[in-house]
């Protein structure tokens, strides 16, 4: 197993992706730390990985979780920062409140559970074990979805923070990277699909759906285990010459020039 | 076994990083072919299969693609640099460069793609250097954009039976790393300051891109196609001024 004895820390452990990253992470032999805000998260059930209360935005939520793996493990292997919120708005219909909120989570929760985290992952990569941090970015940090301005703009952020990680801690023996994902089936996509921004243009959801997925080279959406493969790959020590990049796992979308006709 | 019951063909397998592919497929059950311009190699396993083909000759191609039939995997390795800025290089060096790295990939991509089973993967060799220029190294960079924008096309034409991508290698220690430093007036000192613009302080090694191949060509990577994924240990991650400088 890949991960064999190592200690996995994902926010956003209860939601659609997250869930997928931890299952995927205990299964290849780690111990998993699964933080999210509630118990259930966004799909409303429990899952893999050992449950701990966070809110990504708050320092000392933050703190408080992360001292808790330092009092059980002394160490962390893996951190994986999938926490995130879209609000699916243009800019003059976003709230300051709105706006706050989302850079609160996608990228301040990235800054701060990194930041807790750096003297644990300093620690594996002591012991001359791997360290390995996972951000989410996003491909609509590259290229932009209809109505989603704020969320974009935090994942610009997250790509840019991302190389300064790699940057400033790769002599330390940590890895930075991000993984940028497309269109995943997730609570979070079917939300996007029934909000006011998606443009459907009076066309059904089913309609709307067919029609994105059209546009893909490999005609579906990802699914949460097509990313937690990636990060697991991110995570291992096959990737150890792997950092600073934003890996875009988009099922070919983003390859081609805009054609969408929904 | 990550690759089991797939085969796959192997441009350039002789040395560097088409041999760790080489040998990372077989370590993971693949049945492998590969190919380069001369004799078969004496330490290459014997059940690795071995074609003398140049790939700038689509005949020669051709052939091989017919003799072995369907594949599930392809990996274009093939490539050659030439060191010199435009003015410098002559027609037979772009006859060189571009024959190889460009005309070669188009070629293998041309012949195999009608003989791929359905689900299979498309990995070629494309290099940071498309993405940012090495200096002294114009043919040798603007091939390697060739690389990466065939690979786009390829994945938007031929999905969803067949993915491709591209993996964009830093400076890996092969004889073509050498051979930069070889430009350096003193080699030793350019190989030192390269390594401190590494944020993981070292080269790659051929394995750390063939890690990647494996997990591109695996089932692992259903989803991923159209893109160009670099391996450099975060060297194009930072600015390229002297780190020396803060």
């Amino acid at each position: 197993m890949k991960l064999d004895g190592k200690v996995a820390f994902v926010t956003g452990g209860r939601g659609g992706i997250g869930r997928a990253i931890c299952e995927r992470f205990e299964r290849e032999g780690a111990s998993v730390y699964a933080a999210d805000l509630t118990k259930t998260g966004s799909l409303g059930s429990g899952g893999p990985g050992r449950f701990v209360q966070l809110d990504v935005s708050e320092d000392a939520s933050v703190k408080a979780a992360l001292d808790l793996v330092a009092k059980e493990n002394g160490r962390l292997n893996i951190l994986v920062n999938a926490a995130g919120i879209e609000i699916e708005k243009t800019i003059e219909e976003t709230s300051l409140q709105e706006w706050n909120n989302c850079f609160a989570v996608n990228v301040t929760g990235t800054f701060l559970t990194s930041k807790h985290a750096l003297a644990l992952l300093r620690k594996a990569a002591e012991a001359e074990d791997s360290a390995s941090i996972i951000n989410f970015g996003s491909y609509d940090g590259f290229i932009a979805d209809p109505g989603l301005a704020a969320y974009c703009a935090t994942k610009g952020a997250v790509h840019a923070l991302t190389r300064a990680m790699a940057c400033d801690h790769g002599p330390e023996g940590i890895r930075v990277n991000a993984v940028c994902p497309g269109y995943v089936d997730t609570p979070m996509l079917q939300s996007f699909f029934s909000g006011d921004g998606s443009g459907g243009g009076g066309k059904t959801m089913d309609q709307l759906q067919q029609a994105v997925r059209d546009v893909h080279p490999m005609r579906r959406y990802g699914t949460p285990e097509d990313i937690a493969n990636l990060v697991n790959w991110l995570a291992s020590d096959e990737a150890r010459y792997a950092s600073g990049q934003l890996w875009v796992l988009d099922g070919g979308l983003s390859a081609q020039v805009q054609q969408m006709r929904l | 076994m990550r690759l089991g019951g797939k085969s796959a063909f192997i441009t350039g397998g002789r040395q560097g990083i088409g041999r760790a592919i080489v040998e990372t497929f077989r370590a993971e059950g693949c049945s492998v072919a590969t190919c380069g311009r001369g004799a078969r190699p004496q330490d290459l396993a014997a059940d690795t299969a071995w074609h003398c083909i140049d790939v700038r000759d689509a005949m020669d191609v051709t052939n091989a693609a017919l003799t072995k039939g369907n594949i599930d995997i392809l990996v274009n390795n093939a490539g050659v640099q030439v060191e010199k800025n435009v003015v410098d290089s002559s027609d037979e060096d772009w006859a060189t460069v571009i024959d190889t790295n460009c005309r070669g990939v188009f070629n293998v991509c041309r012949a195999f793609i009608p003989v791929m089973n359905e689900g299979g993967s498309i990995i070629n060799i494309g290099s940071i250097s498309g993405q940012v220029a090495d200096p002294s190294m114009a043919l040798y960079n603007a091939s390697k954009a060739f690389v990466h924008g065939l690979t786009r096309s390829i994945a938007v034409d031929h999905g969803p039976g067949i993915r491709c991508n591209a993996i964009c290698p830093g400076w890996i220690e092969t004889g073509m790393l050498e051979a930069g430093f070889g430009l350096a007036g003193n080699p030793t000192a350019a190989r030192d300051d390269a390594i401190t613009r590494h944020a993981v302080r070292r080269f790659g090694q051929p394995n750390d891109v063939a890690a990647m191949a494996l997990w591109l060509a695996s089932d692992e990577a259903a989803f991923a196609t159209g893109q160009c994924f670099t391996v450099d240990g975060g060297l194009t991650a930072a600015s390229p001024l002297n780190p020396g400088l803060f």
